[in-house]
């Protein structure tokens, strides 16, 4: 805040950028389930927040204001972005494999068949899901992302297991 | 917890921990930042430019409202108000220890007799509205 005071945003946004890249980044993927996509949402939230950081008066906490950019930025370019691409995309399937830096035969075939069924789930599960196992599972932090009551964030991380699980078994 | 869902777990983990942005990431977001700020710099001194124009413009109306306003208070009535005004003071000064002696004595009285044609104004004035009929063209 002091930065921002000081109309010091470009070093504000320099300390921002690595505490909040990558949550802004899942939360944009949560939404688009494309990574270009949700890369470009990431890269225009930074300029809106480096944009609008000498107006935050916080009122809200930063984390809060910046996530609330986030899921608007994301659902403006879910909106823009017809027809949907899904987490099974051929794009997704290779980071997929990024994801792995040595994945045996077996743990892709794993993998690739699990993004299959985490795309399946209901929108708000898929997110909990993906953003749960992303944020080091922090049923808080998840809840501040995508403004839900812990609770809720709770319930559907049970439920999205619960059907992961009997789909991996069937 | 289960073996089994602990091992899910661990796939999810897999598959969702290391979600990140390309390398490059930072760097393409502050190259654009800085393309931004130049063009930022520009921006603002073209809206400053702007802005004390429409300042100056905004002003000089102002201006010429309050001289139209002033000019349109010149009326023959407005002379004429002024000039019975002076008329009054001129006269009254030579004698003024005897019109604030007779202000001293009356005036009480004057203040309620200006305070009855004050609230007499619109009280006429709404009498007057109601009495009159309604226009007749023959």
């Amino acid at each position: 805040m002091e930065l921002v005071r000081a109309q010091r945003q470009d070093e504000a946004i320099a300390l921002l950028l690595p505490a909040f890249r990558r949550k802004v980044f899942g939360l944009a993927y949560s939404f688009l389930r494309n990574r270009e996509a949700a890369e470009d949402v990431t890269q225009d939230v930074f300029i809106k927040v480096w944009r609008a950081l000498p107006g935050f008066d916080g009122r809200a906490s930063l984390s809060t204001w910046i996530y609330t950019i986030s899921r608007n930025a994301s659902l403006s370019a879910l909106r823009a972005r017809r027809p949907q691409s899904s987490l099974s995309d051929p794009e997704v399937m290779d980071a997929v494999e990024a994801i792995d830096s040595a994945p045996s035969a077996d743990a892709m075939v794993d993998h690739a068949a699990l993004l299959r069924l985490v795309d399946q789930l209901p929108t708000k599960q898929r997110q909990v899901i993906m953003l749960f196992y992303m944020e080091e599972q922090s049923h808080e932090e998840v809840a501040n992302m995508l403004a839900m009551p812990v609770g809720t964030v709770k319930t559907l991380l049970h439920r999205a297991r619960a059907r992961l699980s009997a789909a991996v078994d069937n | 917890m289960s073996t089994r869902e602990s091992q899910l777990d661990k796939h999810l983990e897999a598959l969702f921990g290391g979600l990140d942005t390309a390398a490059d990431f930072d760097a393409r977001l502050m190259a654009r930042l800085r393309a931004e700020s130049q063009t930022d710099a520009g921006e603002r001194a073209i809206r400053a430019r702007q802005q004390e124009r429409e300042r100056y413009r905004k002003a000089l109306l102002a201006l010429q409202s309050w001289r139209r306003s002033v000019l349109r208070l010149l009326t023959l009535d407005t002379l004429g108000i002024a000039f019975l005004l002076v008329v009054a003071v001129v006269t009254a000064w030579p004698r003024l220890n005897d019109v604030l002696d007779i202000s001293r004595q009356y005036g009480p009285y004057l203040a309620t007799l200006l305070g009855v044609l004050i609230a007499a104004v619109p009280l006429v004035g709404m009498w007057a509205e109601r009495t009159r009929g309604p226009i007749r063209l023959l």
